[in-house]
């Protein structure tokens, strides 16, 4: 038996080897730890499979596995799109042991593989596809342990002895093509003697050509590239970075410069925490209205932590936040829930509502943008001050497809787009309505149509001429509209700045500039300055609204008759707000270690407010919203999201702009229209469906077609059954073996304990004694048997596959396709499979009464 | 300006609405219909026309543009169907057929289908309601157990509630196997189960609000809960149990899609008002309605299964005495043309198709409308989308003038549409 350097680092390895050498024994005797990667972009065909020139990146992989790539970013951390297609080579050395060897070669496209210099196996060309209509392909061939192709890859195998000695294994492969999607899909290399499984080429740690290896190595990959990805994007604008601060500091001396409002002057008092109850207090007090005392300190954590991670508070936030001294509980709570990751998550269905982000995953033709939903996961993870935020949007660069604030750009089938986008911006940034200009002069605002067109041939960065749809038709001795016309179809407008009434042009400290369009920039520039008080007032106010549950200004994207309630405390906002580099956080822990944020709820009904609610004596009291309604009940469940890859084109052979892959969601903020419009149910994604249809529910909007500000997402009957009976609801109360109640109910603890646990886990509470009492009963007489005997429990119980990855557009015509998808539907709303270590009694009487607290309305309603 | 008739039909489908001096006079007849509720069978892929409601000379072959079938003798004098349409052709005295829809999305599938859900292109500034959500919001149900609005199909943006909101919205099954999304408990959840934990939940539910009494949006919470599980109830579900009906009349209706129109007609005896039947069942020939290529070879099995449906419903809708107040719709999102691609399918074609229109109080044994010698061109008497959307709502009593408010703006439920006055009276 040789040494094998690579196997045996670690005395655990040793071991390992010992036992498995006689067997399985790696034939590889010493190599390089890591295999070379290098990519080349802009080849000539020629060249695709022999680049030449300089690479763009070069980085190692512990294997030659491929299912990631890293992604390029400009120096404004945009992600870029790449040359179509580009080329990735991969290089190992390695010592082997002389013998015959079988090689595979897995792609779906174009590569070729060399050991010593000589070519061996190639693949072919991925051929772009635009055909519906095909068969679907045969189910993959059974490759014993291997795992089994997934079409269209394709296997090229080659068996040959080599020599003892060193070998150099190259391989380069074409990924992507003109406007193909850039993924390698699952390209690897592999290698066997006879009578062993295949095996990566690479390093100690290559896996086995297995499901499990493979897909064990494919998750590691993907998350290190997204660790490597985020890092790389944060290094590369560290100039931008640089330009951003400095802006800040100008404004900041010429807005200290300039007097701020004036702090009411009421006398200290227990209802006073900072500077914003001052505000808040005096107007109370002018009305003689007593503010609302506090809430409990769980009711405030519970409140919190929706508000700025979307999710109820895990088990392990409510220990350390019992565990703080009393007086610096909350104060050390806001601290920690501000800087937790899911920040970014919290926000983004709020701003995915303003800014319209509307992406269709097949052929999107219904006003569709691209899905920026990335751009705003990346610039509120990454702390961008939100003027930086509103002028990367209006700059629209980067790739479409990723994500970036090009996406915001596209409006399909809209054919004025630039006026569309025109209006979001100006709802969401300035609070001007435009919508009704589109079409006519807006009757109830001060706005006319040409304003609107103004401000899109800016955007559009030349005239507009106005599109016959955006006009009101006038009939011939017709009643003369009740709207006032002043364009005419076919006019042209001018790229003008277009409210002189309302907000000067004036650029105060110019922001960093990443756009060749001098319109875009100059409105952008205008927007965002600081002498322009609206921007950062309409900013403030709607942070203050998705905690107060109301605006200063109850009409978040229209202020044409707007009166704030407390103008004073909204310049005081605004102007910390600009101060402190248009920080979100710095406002939002204003607002959060405020008094008046930590009250109990207004009783009264949010539409109605009385006085004492329109004063904010305590903030509204608010139901959860969509994504937090199934973010924390996975949360509470201990369960991932369960969803398809959100891609009707898994085979990557489409226009990726027609077939957009959204990835896999992980947060209920990435789920989106499954754009079935064609109703044909080999189209259908049956998990995604159980997630979307319990958000729809809650008010989620499958489409968004034009900006909204708030959502309609009253309570309603079909809410209950959504989540009392939806298979989203079901898989979240099933105790499957990935349960975390069940791995709870399979310990050695109390039932009471357990019950108590539930408690906290799902309303952050314990259980009044009438309820733990009631729970108990329930349980009691399946409790003590409940665990299955480890003998009697059904192990190595197939699971069975859940996604067919055989089905997609090419071939969604065939009925099988059809008769797939449909079993799909009825095994989806069958829930997870239960788990067998639990006798069933026990297992369903416990569901029940996990199901009987989450369908609470306690749950579902924010304290 | 001089127009020619062309030019007028030109505009019309370009912009969707005729100009004012060739409209028809005010929707008098509007509003006066006596529907009260509506099966819209949802054609999905675009259902040719001449190979369906408007035969033409049958092609000779591939490169002889006509129907891909014969033609029959109806009901109806002067109207003639698709061979594959007896059941239909034998009622044709109660079916009106528009035989002149027409719009300008010749494409994209699903903005087509959109517009015939809608009645408009997505503007951007706001999301139009689906025909089923205007016709929820304007009517209601009939019994506050039961919803007013559910589809047979797969749950998308043209059939939303739009900016009516979530309370005009709809409860949806994709298989009649697995029932209605939401509504059923999950499988493995018996009456029994059912009942112990309801009765858990309203201990819970109660202590609740009697911890928070005074707490409007508490009550509201609580309210809702308790009128879910109500509407889960038995009344409702019982309906979508076609056990129950006697298995002579389920075998009459025969295929998946028959079940789906048997449960349409229990669902508007149970009290709602617009059930969407989406016809999907692109096994049949392989591709659905959306015939290119050698999708047409098996098309006469959709048309079979979809005349056999029709009937059935009809004189089930008679022997329950539902048939003058329910108004069945065959709608598709455009037509295909005579001409033949290059495997002998067809293509798309929206500036002329046919929509079918039976019960409710509408006038049948008649065409209106007709198209040239191989139905592409209109020939007399365009019907625009709003004019569609203007008859059905006429049909049902509602004003397709009557302005909805996107908050403020007002917004009228159809963009000028008048209806087809011929169908009633």
């Amino acid at each position: 038996m040789s040494f094998h350097r690579n196997k045996c680092l670690t005395a655990f390895h040793i071991v390992g080897c010992m036992v498995m050498a006689s067997f399985i024994a790696s034939p590889i005797v010493a190599s390089d730890e890591a295999v070379q990667i290098r990519l080349f972009e802009d080849q000539s065909e020629a060249n695709w499979l022999a680049p030449e020139g300089v690479p763009t990146f070069s980085y190692t992989e512990p294997a030659f596995g491929f299912t990631r790539i890293p992604v390029s970013f400009t120096s404004n951390a945009l992600p870029l799109d790449r040359s179509w297609p580009f080329s990735l080579e991969a290089t190992m050395t390695t010592v082997l042991e002389a013998g015959e060897y079988q090689f595979r070669l897995r792609s779906r496209a174009l590569a070729v593989f060399a050991v010593d210099g000589k070519s061996l196996l190639q693949t072919k060309a991925l051929a772009p596809n635009t055909a519906s209509h095909e068969a679907l392909p045969e189910a993959p061939a059974d490759l014993g342990p291997v795992r089994a192709l997934h079409a269209p890859h394709h296997d090229a195998v080659i068996t040959l002895h080599l020599d003892a000695g060193e070998h150099t294994f190259l391989l380069v492969a074409v990924i992507g093509g003109k406007g193909l999607s850039p993924t390698p899909g699952e390209l690897s290399v592999s290698m066997a003697r006879a009578g062993e499984i295949d095996r990566l080429i690479g390093g100690k740690d290559a896996p086995l050509l297995t499901d499990a290896g493979w897909e064990g190595f494919a998750m590691a990959q993907d998350l290190r590239h997204e660790r490597d990805d985020i890092a790389r994007r944060r290094a590369s604008d560290d100039a931008v970075e640089k330009a951003w601060a400095e802006r800040h500091a100008k404004i900041r001396t010429w807005m200290e410069s300039r007097p701020g409002p004036t702090v009411p002057d009421v006398a200290d008092s227990d209802s006073i925490f900072n500077k914003v109850d001052r505000f808040i207090n005096a107007r109370l007090a002018d009305a003689s209205i007593e503010p609302l005392p506090l809430t409990s300190d769980t009711e405030f954590l519970r409140r919190l932590s929706l508000d700025t991670t979307g999710l109820v508070p895990s088990e392990k936030q409510i220990e350390s936040f019992l565990s703080e001294p009393a007086e610096l509980r909350r104060a050390t709570a806001i601290e920690r829930f501000l800087s937790d990751d899911s920040w970014a998550d919290s926000w983004i269905p709020y701003w995915q509502d303003v800014l319209a982000e509307n992406p269709g995953i097949l052929k999107p033709d219904l006003n569709n943008t691209g899905p920026f939903r990335w751009y705003l996961h990346q610039a509120l993870s990454d702390g961008y001050s939100y003027d930086r935020i509103a002028v990367e949007l209006v700059e629209m660069e980067g790739s479409l497809a990723k994500g970036a604030p090009a996406g915001f750009s596209m409006a399909s089938l809209n054919d004025a787009p630039m006026a569309a986008k025109a209006d979001i911006l100006s709802q969401a940034f300035l609070a001007n309505k435009l919508s009704c200009a589109r079409c006519h002069d807006a009757p109830f605002h001060p706005f006319k149509q040409k304003d609107l067109f103004s401000m899109a041939a800016m955007l559009e960065g030349k005239p507009i001429v106005l599109p016959e749809s955006s006009t009101v038709p006038v009939r011939e001795g017709g009643r003369q509209p009740f709207v006032k016309i002043t364009l005419k179809a076919g006019e042209s407008i001018d790229p003008h700045w277009p409210f002189e009434d309302v907000m000067r042009d004036i650029i105060v400290a110019a922001p960093p500039r990443n756009t060749s369009v001098d319109s875009r920039y100059a409105l952008a520039s205008t927007m965002v300055s600081p002498a322009n008080t609206r921007f950062q007032r309409v900013i403030v106010n709607r942070v203050w609204a998705r905690f107060m549950g109301a605006g200063i200004v109850d009409s978040l994207g229209d202020w044409s008759k707007a009166t704030p309630t407390h103008p004073e405390l909204l310049d005081y906002l605004a102007r910390e707000f600009v101060i402190n580099g248009y920080d979100l956080k710095h406002i939002s822990r204003l607002i959060l270690s405020s008094h008046t944020y930590q009250r109990k709820p207004d009783p009264a009904d949010p539409k109605s407010p009385g006085e004492a609610g329109e004063l904010f004596a305590g903030p509204r009291r608010r139901y959860m919203s969509a994504e937090q309604v199934v973010d924390s009940l996975h949360l509470v469940a201990g369960k991932s999201l369960d969803s398809e890859e959100l891609n009707l084109n898994p085979r990557g052979d489409r226009a990726l702009r027609q077939f957009l892959n959204m990835g896999t969601p992980k947060r209920a903020w990435e789920a989106t229209a499954l754009s079935n419009e064609r109703d044909r149910p080999s189209l259908a994604l049956p998990r995604a469906q159980a997630i979307v249809d319990l958000l729809s529910a809650y008010g989620w909007q499958q489409s968004r077609q034009g900006p909204s500000s708030a959502r309609d997402d009253g309570p309603s009957p079909m809410q209950t059954l959504a989540l009392a009976n939806g298979a989203t609801g079901t898989r979240g109360v099933r105790l499957s073996d990935d349960s975390f109640f069940t791995h709870l109910t399979l310990q050695d603890r109390s039932l009471d304990e357990m019950i108590d646990t539930v408690f906290l886990r799902a309303l952050t509470r314990q259980p009044t004694d009438a309820e733990r009492t009631m729970m108990v009963g329930y349980l009691e007489p399946y409790f003590a048997d409940r665990v299955v005997p480890l003998a009697d429990r059904d192990i190595g119980l197939a699971k069975g596959k859940k996604t067919d990855s055989r089905v997609s557009w090419a071939n969604h015509f065939d009925p099988e396709s059809t008769r797939i998808r449909m079993e799909e539907e009825r095994n989806v709303r069958m829930g997870d499979m239960p788990t067998d270590s639990l006798t069933t009694e026990f297992r369903e009487h416990f569901e029940d009464v996990v199901w009987a607290i989450v369908n609470s309305p306690e749950f579902t309603t924010i304290p | 300006m001089k127009l020619t008739r062309r030019d007028v039909l030109k505009t019309a489908a370009a912009g969707m609405a005729v100009p004012a001096a060739f409209a028809a006079p005010a929707a008098k007849l509007a509003a006066q219909g006596k529907a009260d509720a509506c099966i819209y069978i949802w054609l999905g892929g675009g259902a040719g026309h001449i190979d369906t409601f408007d035969p033409k000379r049958r092609s000779k072959g591939p490169d002889d543009p006509g129907s891909y079938y014969d033609s029959i003798a109806t009901a109806a004098r002067d109207i003639r169907l698709c061979e594959h349409l007896p059941g239909v052709a034998a009622r044709m005295d109660r079916c009106a057929l528009l035989r002149t829809v027409s719009h300008d999305i010749n494409s994209q599938h699903g903005a087509a289908s959109n517009l015939m859900h809608t009645g408009r292109k997505p503007s951007g500034t706001i999301i139009y309601p689906s025909v089923g959500s205007i016709v929820s919001n304007e009517l209601g149900s009939k019994s506050d157990d039961v919803p007013a609005y559910v589809v047979m199909g797969y749950p998308n943006i043209m059939r939303d509630p739009g900016f009516l909101g979530a309370k005009n919205g709809y409860v949806y099954l994709t298989q009649i196997e697995t029932g209605p999304t939401g509504l059923n408990p999950a499988p493995d959840v018996t009456d029994d189960r059912q009942k112990r934990r309801e009765i858990l939940l309203g201990r819970l539910r109660a202590d609740y609000l009697a911890r928070n009494d005074n707490d409007a949006i508490v009550r509201a919470k609580a309210e809702v809960s308790e009128q879910g599980f109500r509407m889960a109830g038995p009344q409702f579900m019982n309906v979508f149990d076609l056990e129950s009906e006697s298995s002579s009349l389920r075998e009459a209706y025969k295929s998946e899609f028959g079940q789906r129109c048997l449960l349409a007609r229990r669902l508007v005896g149970a009290g709602v008002r617009f059930v969407e039947v989406s016809f999907n069942l692109n096994f049949l020939n392989g591709t659905g309605w959306d015939v290119h290529q050698d999708g047409i070879v098996k098309q006469h099995l959709l048309i079979q299964d979809l005349d056999h449906a029709i009937a059935t419903l009809i004189d089930d809708l008679e022997r329950n005495n539902l048939f003058d107040r329910t108004m069945i719709v065959v709608a598709t999102e455009f037509g295909r043309p005579a001409e033949f691609d290059a495997q002998g399918g067809r293509g798309h074609q929206s500036g002329a198709f046919s929509t079918l229109f039976a019960g409710g109080g509408i006038r049948g044994g008649q065409a209106v409308g007709e198209t040239d010698e191989i139905g592409e061109t209109i020939v007399d008497r365009q019907t625009t989308v709003p004019d569609y959307f203007a008859t059905l709502f006429g049909a049902m009593g509602i004003d397709p003038a009557k302005n909805l408010y996107a908050s403020s703006r007002p917004v009228p439920i159809t963009d000028h549409g008048q209806p087809v006055e011929e169908l009633f009276g």
